[in-house]
């Protein structure tokens, strides 16, 4: 046989196998598909098998050269068959089959946790207060006497330092109010151990848990969170408090917001007040506030004429309530997943 | 504090609205919470805070209302000499302890008829919810109500001998009172005694056998001042709160205490009849003078921020019935008014300007410098913790700090002494400080079960009690984890957690026994030789306890130490830019060799061509291999800086790798 006439049969042998392939993948047909693999490549019979059987009759010198053609068709015909059969069993095309894609079906969604609310809360309220310069500090949550008591000018006579309003520790009494350590009512704690151990200007914010005990129900829990902000320098005012605390209910609550100032009584402060916040026709109570009392500043060793400060405190819990819509202060530190998987 | 608003009127012209006052006293710090309608009366709510005791009667909020409203108030004189017959008061009255008694004032009233009240009194009454008794008790409350000073009336025929005494309760005295009760007193209680006994407790309530009745008709008439402490001791240790002992507990105007007494007597003589002896009893002190107070003017733009005029002072303090003694143009001197215990110093006068000039005043454009704060180290890695175990699939949770006795022991990993107790439980049965979060997450597993939830896995950032000896505990904050997955995914979270704040530090693992744990499931996480925390799963027993269907592995993490190894500003290192090789190695090894042993040997023989070797798992099979026996499949990853690997050279690494693994476990290559 001519080398010319062995070429021609691997030509026309290409020729004819796209068209069967094609057929193939027009009718999305796996047993056309798999007639035409047969016809063409099979191992026994195929027609690429027996167009090899002429390559014996080849002239020797030309042998090299249809061996070359003849892996070349080989190779074409195969990869014809490879990206039929990917389209075919990809579900592509006009007709939708059992094994075609369904879109429909959900993704496979990873897993997320999340972030208690009163973490996002507190978050929040310190990204505010840090555009405003307010540096976040904590503190211990077992304190003594004086730095919960003594040094915020609540006397020993005072309501607030009754035995069954505060949980002292079984410890050693010193024999004034029940116990001398017990797990800290406010946060103002911090404060006094910031101006302790540092001179002014202080423009801090503390926060952490706070314990009072308390029958626990819908709106009281006996542990909660507080933040509550300080500024002390020269020249501290109260306009200067309403400002500060202008720009934390814009931040929070829009700038459609109002302040109110309500007299108030705080050991710790005086002036005292009760800030009130109005938004969308309501007054909302946020906390206390008021200048810081000047037995403080002396407590701490600060000259209450060389310089004067401000604090306020806000409940988180009651912010975080109102915020989101719970209704149940409960909610907060029973666990429940479905609950947490809210926020 | 409950308010009628015809008894107001009674003080004060009021052609104002109900509505006007409210507003006003509220801003002026007379908080205003509600308001209902009885009979033909108003009732107010007006809420006073603790430093305003003389706040507590009808008076003290006319005053109120006449300041804000410039309007001027009549006080009834409380003359008794119309209604007085001659005579000593028949009893006398003696004071053992006159720092918790200053002062006692007695009048006796005799010829008494004891009946209803009159309507006027009744309705004024009824308005602020107190039940009309009889003519001469309802005057005592009268008067309460009106000034705030308590009263007594004793049935005079019932006190016995001659001599009235203030003194300490004996130890276990029996006292009954007028609630029909019998208490046990202790030393700490004050009593009023007559010789047969205790007659009251002071500042309290009052006892039943001199209790005012139908027959009663003579009557002595107390009005006294008590210090608050002992007060609010003995009437919360009884759990007897009263109107009276509520206002003994914020303190009495000292200098209306004999106003008080001649008001009551007024009144009921009025309703009553009868004749007020001429001579009454006073025992004790007179009120020390009250101290002047200076407020220097310059001190109010100082701590306001606003201006308010030297006149507008003036008038201010002056209005408040202040007594100016002295005035410049830089100070001015007052006398603070008798019943405001609450000015004492210059910045009382300061809040006195403000919240009647009003604090609306006050600017909220004031202007505050610049301040560059700072976010704390602490805060930066709790943040990346809650964001990486928020990737991981865990829900943050917030459980109580205090717990019972039993969770107190449940888990020991970092402290063995005995947890510290408070004096109050927070929830029934729960008084110690917790030194574990674990117990707590195992409590919030129960909760999320019983609801029949699947995927609970939670974790919480709060701090451990840890005692110390002679020193105030140890506080410490944990992460505490606990969740469904099995131990190795629970190692990979934590793993995950200390990559994302180090991606070059090594954890160490030693097996870890503790009653919570399942035995040889239990490990102590080491980072350098320092305690990093413990992980493990929850035992059989341990889960039953804690009410447990589903298994559960918990964990542990010392905050303190992740901040140690935390790396917050990730360095870049420069890497290979040449492909990688890998090569699988599967080996037979004895069973207790353990995996950390071959990853060593890998890295240390390999030198330094060996990027990674990472773990991909263990197959047993005992048929094939014989017992003891395991096979441990793993990738080692090849990578050179500075060229691409030969396979020559990636086989001759291995091969060094398979030598030593050889020579120092047995390991030998699967074919």
């Amino acid at each position: 046989m001519s080398l010319n006439d062995f070429i021609k049969q691997l030509d026309d042998l290409v020729e004819t196998a796209s068209t069967r392939f094609e057929d193939a993948i027009n009718a999305v047909d796996q047993e056309i598909l798999e007639e035409t693999r047969v016809e063409y490549l099979g191992a026994k019979s195929g027609k690429l098998k027996e167009v090899q059987k002429g390559l014996g009759k080849v002239s020797k010198e030309d042998k090299p050269v249809a061996g070359k053609r003849f892996n070349e068709v080989k190779n074409r015909l195969e990869e014809l068959f490879q990206s039929a059969a990917d389209v075919i069993t990809g579900g592509s095309g006009k007709k939708g089959k059992a094994e075609a894609l369904d879109v429909t079906l959900p993704g496979n969604r990873p897993r997320l946790g999340h972030m208690h609310p009163i973490t996002q809360t507190i978050d929040e309220l310190k990204d505010i207060m840090g555009r405003l310069g307010f540096s976040a500090v904590e503190g211990p949550e077992i304190e003594d006497d004086w730095h919960n008591f003594e040094a915020l000018n609540i006397p020993l006579e005072h309501p607030a330092r009754d035995p069954l309003d505060n949980f002292y520790l079984n410890v050693a009494s010193t024999g004034t109010g029940g116990g001398n350590q017990l797990m800290r009512s406010q946060t103002s704690t911090v404060q006094i151990r910031v101006m302790e151990n540092e001179k002014p200007p202080i423009r801090i914010v503390s926060l952490g848990r706070v314990y009072r005990p308390d029958e626990i129900d819908a709106t009281h829990y006996a542990m909660f969170h507080q933040i509550e902000g300080l500024l002390v320098d020269t020249n501290v005012t109260m306009a200067d408090l309403k400002y500060v605390l202008r720009l934390f209910a814009s931040s929070y609550l829009g700038q459609d917001v109002e302040i109110r100032f309500r007299p108030s009584f705080f050991p710790f402060t005086e002036p005292s007040v009760e800030v009130d916040m109005r938004w969308q026709d309501t007054w909302l109570e946020f906390g206390g506030a008021g200048m810081v009392d000047p037995n403080v500043l002396k407590a701490v060793g600060y000259d209450p004429d060389e310089v004067t400060g401000f604090a306020f405190g806000l409940g988180v819990e009651r912010l975080c309530m109102r915020r989101h819509g719970i209704n149940d202060i409960r909610y907060l530190y029973d666990s429940n997943t479905k609950f947490l998987a809210q926020f | 504090m409950l308010v009628s608003w015809d008894w107001l009127k009674q003080y004060l012209d009021l052609n104002i609205s109900e509505a006007e006052v409210c507003d006003r006293l509220t801003l002026a710090g007379l908080n205003f919470d509600g308001s209902s309608t009885v009979d033909n009366d108003r009732c107010l709510d007006l809420e006073v805070t603790s430093n305003r005791p003389d706040w507590l009667g009808h008076i003290g909020i006319a005053r109120e209302v006449g300041v804000l409203f410039d309007l001027d108030l009549k006080i009834p004189s409380a003359d008794i000499s119309k209604g007085s017959s001659g005579g000593a008061c028949p009893k006398i009255v003696q004071l053992e302890d006159e720092q918790f008694c200053p002062r006692y004032i007695a009048r006796s009233i005799s010829g008494v008829t004891i009946g209803d009240s009159p309507a006027w009194m009744v309705n004024r009454l009824r308005t602020i919810g107190i039940q009309t008794v009889n003519n001469v008790v309802d005057a005592s409350n009268y008067v309460l109500m009106e000034i705030g000073q308590p009263l007594h009336a004793f049935d005079m025929n019932k006190l016995q001998g001659d001599t009235i005494r203030v003194r300490k309760a004996v130890h276990d005295e029996k006292f009954l009172a007028i609630d029909h009760r019998e208490y046990q007193l202790s030393t700490d209680d004050y009593v009023i005694a007559d010789n047969s006994g205790v007659v009251a407790l002071a500042g309290v309530m009052g006892g039943k056998e001199t209790e005012v009745n139908e027959m009663t008709t003579d009557l002595l008439i107390e009005a006294a001042q008590f210090a608050a402490l002992p007060v609010r001791t003995t009437s919360r240790r009884l759990k007897l709160k009263s109107d009276s002992s509520y206002r003994f507990e914020r303190g009495v105007d000292p200098e209306m205490i004999d106003w008080a007494s001649r008001r009551c007597c007024e009144l009921i003589v009025e309703t009553a009849g009868g004749e007020v002896c001429e001579g009454h009893v006073y025992a004790g002190s007179e009120p020390s003078g009250r101290g002047s107070v200076t407020l220097r003017l310059a001190q109010i733009p100082r701590v306001l921020g606003i201006d308010v005029s030297e006149t507008e002072v003036r008038r201010i303090l002056e209005r408040l019935d202040n007594e100016v003694t002295q005035q410049n143009e830089k100070a001015i001197t007052i006398i603070p008014a008798s019943w405001r215990r609450d000015l004492d110093r210059e910045v009382d006068l300061i809040e006195e300007v403000a919240r009647i000039h009003g604090y609306d005043k006050i600017p909220e454009h004031a202007g505050v410098s610049l301040s560059a704060s700072h976010q704390s180290d602490l805060d930066r890695v709790r943040n990346k913790i809650r964001m990486g175990m928020l990737g991981m699939g865990f829900d943050e949770t917030l459980t109580r700090s205090i717990v019972n006795d039993v969770w107190s022991k449940a888990f020991q990993g970092w402290s063995l002494a005995e947890p510290l107790t408070t004096s109050m439980p927070m929830v029934k049965g729960e008084d110690r400080l917790r030194v574990s979060l674990i117990p707590s997450l195992l409590g919030a597993r129960r909760n999320n079960e019983k609801f029949s939830y699947t995927d609970i896995d939670l974790y919480e950032i709060a701090k451990v009690y840890l005692p110390q000896t002679k020193a105030l505990p140890d506080e410490r904050y944990m992460v505490g984890i606990t969740s469904g997955r099995d131990f190795f995914a629970l190692k990979g979270v934590i793993e995950g957690l200390v990559g994302m704040l180090n991606p070059n530090v090594m954890i160490s693992t030693i097996p870890f026994t503790d009653p919570i744990f399942e035995e040889g499931q239990g490990a102590h996480l080491t980072i350098g030789g320092t305690t990093l925390g413990y992980l493990g799963v929850v035992c059989d027993k341990a889960r039953k306890a804690f009410g447990l269907q589903q298994p559960a592995t918990v964990a542990e993490i010392d905050l303190g130490a992740l901040m140690k190894l935390a790396v917050l500003v990730p360095q870049h290192q420069d890497f290979s830019t040449h492909p990688a090789m890998n090569r699988d190695l599967n080996l037979i090894v004895d069973e207790d060799v353990s995996w950390s042993k071959l990853q060593e040997i890998s890295y240390s023989a390999g030198g330094e061509l060996v990027e990674v070797v990472k773990f991909q798992e263990i197959f047993r099979d005992p048929k094939k291999d014989g017992p003891g026996k395991k096979r441990v499949l793993f990738t080692v990853t090849l990578q050179a800086y500075d060229r691409t690997l030969t396979g020559e050279e990636a086989d001759t690494t291995i091969a060094q790798i398979l030598a030593v693994c050889d020579k120092q476990t047995g390991a030998k290559l699967l074919a």
